[in-house]
C-alpha cells in the first residue's frame, strides 16, 4: 500500500477526479433528530454527518467527518425496497466511511456474497463501489468500537483512506482501482514522509487512549465472552426489564450496519407483479410468524433476545466474529433509550459477578 | 448482472386432487425438468400474493412434474386453494438438506407423520420403496385428528400391502365411520417390530406432535442422532440470506429443513 500527502487545498480536485467516474457521495454536517443525552454532555462532540451526492452539495458544505455518519453504509449496498431484477446504476464512490462500517461490510459480504448462491444485485453494486474511508479523530458518546478491538481508523478493506494531518491528509492507496486514480493525480500527491507517518501514528494512539478512557465507565464485556453471556443469559430477566420502553419502531434494526434481514415481496397484486426485496427487522411482530398464526417470537422480549442471539451467538458460531461493530447507531436512534452496551454489561455481571 | 436467484420459473397446475376438506395435492408441470432430493423444499409463488415454502410430496424420480400437498391455512395457501387446472404458479429451488437416504441403508426405518406432515414423508416413502432392498423394513405410523383429515386415503392401504412395509393409521378423535385405531400417534409407537436401538426415526408434523413423538422415541431407546425432524419456520429467501428461519446457529432453509435431534437438542424453545 502506498501513502501520499494531499493538501487541504487540493481535496476538491481529488473529489472532482472521482466524480468523473463515479456517483460520488461526500460527508456533510447536518442537524438530525437524534438526541442522545448523557452525563457530561459537553465533553464529546455531538454533530451528525450524512452522505450527500457531490453533484448536489455546495462545495463549502463538504467536511471531513470526525466519526461515522448517521446512515449505515449498508444502505448504499442494499436499498430498503428495491426491484432485485434490475441493476442499471453508475458506479458509486462513498467517502466518509469509517472502520466500524468496514467491519460491518464483512457481515454484509458474508451474507450476500457467501453461501451457495451469490446475490447478483449486491455483487454488482459492491463491485461497482469505491470506498474512501477515513480515520476518526474523535468519537461520539455512543461509539464503542474499541470495546470489541475494532480501531477507530481503518488499515484494510478500503480503496482509499484519508487520515487528517496538519493542513491536509495522508492518503492510503490500497486497491488496483485506487492506484489507477492516484496515478492520474500525480500533480497533487506527494509521497508521505516518515515524519508524517509517525505523526499519524501518534494521532491514532491519542484517539485510542481517549476512547479507552471514555469506555471504562461503560464496562462493556470483551468480545471473547459475548457468545457465552448471551447463551447463559437466555432465561435472564434482563430481556423483560430492558424491553419495557421499546415501542417496536425497529429503528435499531434499520439503522444497524450489520443487520441484513429482508423479505421478498411482490410490488402489486397483479399476476405480472415484480419481485421486490425489502429490509425486514426481527423486532417486528410478525418476523417469525408462520401460516396458521404460530409465532416463536410472539413477545417483545423474545425478539430482543433473538436480536442478541443472532448478533453474538449465530454470527460468532458461523463466522468467528460478532455482528456488531460498536458504531452505537442503535443506541442513538432508540426512543426508549435501550442501550446495547448496558444489556451486554448486565448479562456479563449476571454471569460473572455473584450477588451478595 | 447474473441471473436473479430469487426469480421463480413458471409451473402450470396439471391436476388438483382433493385430499380432505382443507388439503389439496397440486401436480405442477414446470417449464423445464425439475430435480430435487427427497426432503428438500421449494418456494412456491402464487402470483400477486407471494411465496411460501413447501416440501414436494412426490417421487423425486419423476422429473417432469412435481406434487405439493398443501393445507389451506394462510394467505398464500387460501388463494392457492381457489386456483384451477391450467393456472400458472412459480417455483424456485430446491433448497436445503433433505433426508440422508444413505444413512438409512440396512436399518429399520420408523416414519411418524402427523396431519399434513405426511406430505414430505410421502416423497420419502416413494424414495424408500424404489430402493426397498437397501432397507431392513419401513414402518409408518400416521396420526390424524379425525378420519376426515387423513390424506392419501387410497395410497395408505396400498403401502401397507407392500413387502417389508407396515402401516398403521390412528386418529385422535374417533367416530362411527372409523374402524381403525383411536389415540394420539405417540400411543402407537410401542411394539412396532422396529429395533429401536439401531433404527432411524423420521418425524414430520405439527411442532407439538414432533415434540411429544421425540420424547417418546427417546424413551423407547432412540439416540438423538437417529431422530430426524422437519423444522417448520418462517422463511423467505430459501438461501440462508434473509435471516428469518434461524434455529440456534443454523438456518432451517440451508442447514435443514431436516435436522437430527442431536443438532437441535441444546437449542432453547425449538418446538415453539
Amino acid at each position: 500500500m502506498e501513502t501520499y500527502f494531499l493538501k487541504n487545498d487540493d481535496q476538491l480536485k481529488f473529489y472532482e477526479r472521482l466524480e468523473q467516474e463515479y456517483d460520488l457521495y461526500v460527508p456533510v454536517k447536518a442537524e438530525s433528530a437524534l438526541k442522545h443525552e448523557y452525563e457530561g454532555q459537553a465533553k464529546l462532540p455531538s454533530a451528525d454527518y450524512f452522505l450527500k451526492k457531490f453533484s448536489q452539495v455546495n462545495k463549502e458544505e463538504i467536511i471531513f467527518n470526525e466519526y461515522r455518519t448517521v446512515e449505515p453504509t449498508r444502505a448504499f449496498l442494499t436499498h430498503y425496497k428495491e426491484d432485485i431484477g434490475n441493476y442499471k446504476e453508475r458506479p458509486q464512490a462513498l467517502c466518509g466511511i469509517k472502520n466500524c462500517d468496514i467491519f460491518s461490510l464483512k457481515i454484509q459480504d458474508s451474507v450476500f456474497l457467501g453461501g451457495e448462491e451469490v446475490d447478483p444485485l449486491y455483487k454488482a453494486r459492491r463491485d461497482n463501489t469505491l470506498l474512501i474511508s477515513g480515520d476518526c479523530p474523535h468519537f461520539k458518546e455512543v461509539c464503542f468500537c474499541r470495546a470489541f478491538d475494532i480501531n477507530p481508523y481503518p488499515v484494510e478493506g478500503f480503496d482509499f483512506n484519508l487520515s487528517p494531518l496538519n493542513n491536509g491528509y495522508l492518503l492510503d492507496v490500497a486497491s488496483q482501482k485506487a492506484k489507477i486514480i492516484a496515478l492520474s493525480l500525480k500533480g497533487i500527491l506527494t509521497p508521505a514522509t516518515l515524519g508524517q507517518l509517525s505523526g499519524r501514528a501518534a494521532k491514532r494512539e491519542s484517539v485510542n487512549r481517549r476512547m479507552d478512557e471514555h469506555l471504562a465507565q461503560h464496562k462493556i464485556p470483551k468480545k471473547e465472552v459475548l457468545q457465552e453471556i448471551v447463551l447463559s443469559g437466555y432465561n435472564s430477566g434482563v430481556w423483560q426489564d430492558e424491553i419495557r420502553t421499546c415501542v417496536e419502531c425497529n429503528g435499531c434494526v434499520f439503522i444497524c450496519d450489520t443487520c441484513h434481514c429482508f423479505l421478498l415481496s411482490e410490488d402489486s397484486s397483479s399476476e405480472n407483479a415484480r419481485r421486490l426485496r425489502l429490509w425486514d427487522g426481527c423486532l417486528l411482530k410478525n418476523f417469525t410468524k408462520v401460516a396458521g398464526g404460530a409465532n416463536p417470537l410472539r413477545l417483545r422480549y423474545m425478539r430482543l433476545r433473538n436480536r442478541f442471539l443472532k448478533k453474538f451467538d449465530f454470527f460468532i458460531a458461523n463466522l468467528g466474529y460478532q455482528a456488531c461493530c460498536g458504531c452505537g447507531r442503535c443506541i442513538e436512534v432508540c426512543p426508549g433509550k435501550i442501550d446495547i452496551r448496558r444489556i451486554l454489561r448486565k448479562l456479563y455481571e449476571e454471569k460473572y459477578i455473584p450477588t451478595g | 448482472m447474473k441471473k436473479n436467484i430469487y426469480q421463480p420459473v413458471k409451473a402450470v397446475i396439471e391436476e388438483i386432487i382433493e385430499e380432505t376438506h382443507a388439503i389439496k395435492t397440486f401436480r405442477l408441470r414446470p417449464e423445464a425438468d425439475f430435480n430435487f432430493a427427497t426432503g428438500q423444499f421449494i418456494e412456491l409463488t402464487v402470483p400477486g400474493v407471494g411465496e411460501a415454502p413447501f416440501t414436494p410430496s412426490s417421487d423425486p424420480g419423476v422429473k417432469d412434474s412435481l406434487e405439493l400437498t398443501i393445507m389451506n391455512v394462510g394467505e398464500v395457501t387460501s388463494k392457492l386453494h381457489t386456483l384451477h387446472k391450467g393456472d400458472v404458479l412459480g417455483i424456485r429451488g430446491p433448497y436445503g438438506q433433505g433426508y440422508p437416504l444413505d444413512k438409512f441403508k440396512g436399518r429399520d426405518i420408523l416414519i411418524v407423520g402427523g396431519g399434513v406432515g405426511l406430505a414430505p414423508l410421502r416423497s420419502l416413502l416413494f424414495s424408500l420403496f424404489s430402493g426397498i432392498d437397501n432397507y431392513n423394513k419401513v414402518v409408518l405410523r400416521y396420526g390424524s385428528r379425525t378420519s376426515g383429515d387423513i390424506v392419501y386415503k387410497t395410497l395408505l392401504p396400498e403401502w401397507g400391502k407392500k413387502d417389508k412395509v407396515d402401516v398403521l393409521v390412528s386418529v385422535d378423535v374417533g367416530d362411527s365411520s372409523w374402524l381403525g385405531n383411536v389415540g394420539l400417534v405417540t400411543t402407537v409407537l410401542d411394539n412396532t417390530g422396529v429395533d429401536y436401538s439401531s433404527a432411524a426415526a423420521i418425524v414430520c408434523g405439527p411442532p407439538i406432535m414432533m415434540k411429544f413423538v421425540t420424547l417418546k422415541l427417546l424413551d423407547l431407546g432412540f439416540q438423538p442422532p437417529d431422530i430426524y425432524l422437519s423444522m417448520e419456520k418462517s422463511m423467505s429467501c430459501g438461501l440462508g440470506k434473509c435471516g428469518h428461519c434461524r434455529v440456534g446457529k443454523f438456518y432451517a432453509c440451508k442447514d435443514g429443513p431436516v435436522f437430527t435431534y442431536e443438532q437441535l437438542k441444546d437449542i432453547h424453545d425449538i418446538w415453539d
